[in-house]
């Protein structure tokens, strides 16, 4: 019975509707629009959410980076401290114990890599046996650099899939760094690049690396016959952001007393720019959410005048429903599926338009969206809510009218 | 028993501080089958008690009893399913919802009330455009109807849920003398198998029609 009741008044309410078809487009207009700026709103921030959680991924969410920041060679300070090295890398190893996983590496990048006739300008590091770990760096063929090639300064290397294909080497191949002849024992997994934009880090592409053991890393630089280093990755075993935080901090203090207050490092704890970056980004989706509800709070203004109009003009109606039986409750019913079938029909098109300006900005600003279930649930059912808050008033006042008197409304 | 009565009902409007009497106190029994016409000046109430009546209105004072129930103790949800199942209504203005076709405007009242099948909705409906003589002009549109069709569509509206009361509110008001005693014959028709009719009119052929007739008197000026 409910069924049956739910489903005329939805017809009479569409009818109602196409009488004044050009006053029912402009109302869900202004729903529309409100809809179209939740769904870009929304799509949008995903979409942000999503490019900082792969930018910090790549770095890893539980790992620390320390990077050597370089100080000037007239740096009075230069005295004081010779950078980054093996024995921060030992120390900071010892002190965190089964806590985590210490890699040290030395870099050069832009080296020209030779096999055979074949050529490829790739960055060349020299790390220590802990570093893939640290790194997560997985070797799909072959090995990584082991204790045994450190120790014997073997000539062995691990290379990256993009060096790979453009040398067409594999494992056992030679290849020539410079003028270091080096044997692939290993081919990494495909691992992308470290995004580092606005970290004070420095990128890398994994893909385009020769990685070699650091006691035959030709391109060490030497400082009073140790081995500076460029960076340290530390893994950690623990999760929580307070727990990382805390090392971090312990980090810190340790390499700032080994190299006597000099601050000639960077470290940078990804968790924290996550947490950064949610927070931004939770900022820019309350101005958007803002932005998106005042749209939808002006189109059901619009709505409730519309609704109020059409009532005024349907008084007579309104009785006669009344006088063949129709109890309040039926004419709210009426009135208020009026109202959200405006709403709904500007929340569809609000969708479509949304998915449009959302795809528009990705191509024209080049900013990641993405579109989850949640907004394309989300935003219609606010086009809907919208339509039963604004429409619920006009409806019952439409309901209050008494039937007598609204059959002789002129 | 009586099928209607109202016991001393009076009706006034308030607006602002000013107050109107609409209907001075009356009394009236309304007994099954009979054809009972309310005339009267204009502004005597005759149609404010029709209203009082058909429970579209509350009275300010007295009772309205249908069947010996009092209407004006009943929830309004009660009235209206009253209105829908055993009352049917003719105005004066047709009041016709003009983009239904004419048997959408007859079937209308099956929106509300006991729910109906589409196919008991259909024949019924299909029975009375045969009853008014409109069995051709199902699917039109009540603009391109004369005023006298639009009535009689009106008349089957009040009776596609077989009500046993009928109230007609000055139902030849707007008709021409032809569509006015079609009318007429239809609504005497209609008590002859067993309907009850409450009229309104002072059109003296309409009242002819009448089993038995009521006079309201204008109530005086306030000094």
């Amino acid at each position: 019975m409910l069924r049956q009741q739910f489903l005329l008044d939805i017809e009479d309410a569409l009818k109602n509707l196409r009488r004044r078809p050009l006053r029912s487009l402009l109302s869900s207009l202004g729903i529309g629009i409100g809809v179209t700026a939740l769904i870009a709103m929304l799509s949008i921030s995903e979409g942000a959410k999503k490019a900082a959680f792969e930018k910090i991924s790549s770095m890893g969410i539980n790992t620390l980076r320390v990077e050597a920041s370089g100080l000037r060679h007239n740096d009075s300070a230069i005295n004081l401290s010779q950078g980054l090295s093996q024995e921060d890398n030992i120390h900071i190893g010892q002190w965190l114990g089964s806590r985590g996983t210490v890699g040290a590496y030395v870099r050069k990048d832009n080296v020209l890599v030779r096999a055979g006739s074949r050529t490829a300008v790739a960055t060349v590091l020299g790390v220590t046996s802990e570093w893939f770990a640290a790194e997560r760096l997985i070797v799909e063929k072959g090995r990584s650099i082991d204790d045994g090639d450190i120790a014997y300064r073997g000539n062995s290397c691990v290379i990256g899939r993009s060096v790979a294909v453009a040398l067409q080497s594999d494992i056992l191949a030679t290849v020539q760094l410079d003028h270091h002849p080096s044997t692939v024992v290993g081919v990494a997994a495909p691992r992308g690049r470290l995004l580092t934009e606005g970290t004070g880090l420095s990128t890398l592409d994994f893909d385009n690396t020769v990685i070699l053991p650091i006691s035959s890393m030709p391109f060490a630089k030497n400082v009073a016959g140790r081995v500076r280093l460029d960076g340290l990755v530390i893994s950690l075993a623990a999760a929580q952001e307070a727990a990382i935080l805390s090392i971090a901090d312990q980090v810190k203090q340790l390499l700032a007393r080994n190299h006597r207050n000099v601050e000639d490092f960077t470290i940078v704890v990804p968790v924290t720019l996550l947490r950064e970056a949610w927070e931004s980004q939770k900022v820019f989706s309350i101005i958007m959410g803002a932005i998106a509800g005042l749209s939808l709070l002006v189109g059901g203004i619009g709505v409730m005048n519309v609704m109020l109009a059409n009532i005024a003009e349907q008084t007579r109606e309104i009785g006669l429903r009344m006088a063949l039986g129709a109890p309040k409750s039926r004419i709210v019913s009426l009135y208020l599926w009026n109202s959200i079938l405006l709403t709904m029909s500007g929340g569809l098109w609000g969708v479509l338009a949304g998915l449009l300006l959302s795809l528009g900005i990705e191509k024209i600003a080049d900013w990641p969206v993405v579109f989850s279930t949640f907004s394309l649930v989300v935003a219609p059912l606010s086009a809907i809510a919208t339509g039963i808050v604004f429409g619920l008033h006009p409806a019952r006042r439409a309901a209050s009218l008494s039937p007598a008197l609204a059959l002789r409304d002129s | 028993m009586a099928l209607l009565e109202a016991d001393k009902v009076s009706r006034s409007f308030v607006a602002g501080k000013n107050r109107s009497l609409a209907l001075p106190e009356v009394s009236l029994v309304v007994e099954p089958r009979e054809f009972l016409v309310i005339s009267g000046p204009s502004g005597a109430g005759k149609s404010t008690l029709l209203n009082l009546l058909g429970g579209l209105d509350r009275p300010s004072r007295g009772e309205v009893r249908y069947g010996g129930q009092s209407l004006t103790a009943m929830e309004e949800s009660q009235v209206a399913l009253l209105r829908n199942s055993a009352f049917g209504f003719i105005f004066q203005t047709p009041h016709l919802l003009v983009d239904r076709t004419v048997a959408e405007n007859i079937s209308l009242p099956f929106h509300y009330g006991e729910p109906a099948s589409k196919n008991n909705m259909d024949s019924r409906c299909r029975e009375l455009l045969s009853y008014i003589g409109m069995a051709d002009l199902a699917d039109r549109y009540p603009d391109t109807l004369s005023g006298g069709e639009m009535q009689r569509v009106v008349f089957a509206r009040a009776l596609v849920r077989r009500p046993t009361l009928i109230f007609a509110d000055e139902p030849t008001g707007s008709l021409d003398v032809d569509n006015s005693e079609k009318i007429m014959k239809l609504l005497q028709e209609q008590t002859r198998q067993g309907c009850t009719v409450v009229m309104v009119s002072h059109d003296p052929e309409a009242i002819r029609y009448g089993s038995r007739v009521l006079r309201l008197e204008k109530p005086p000026s306030p000094r």
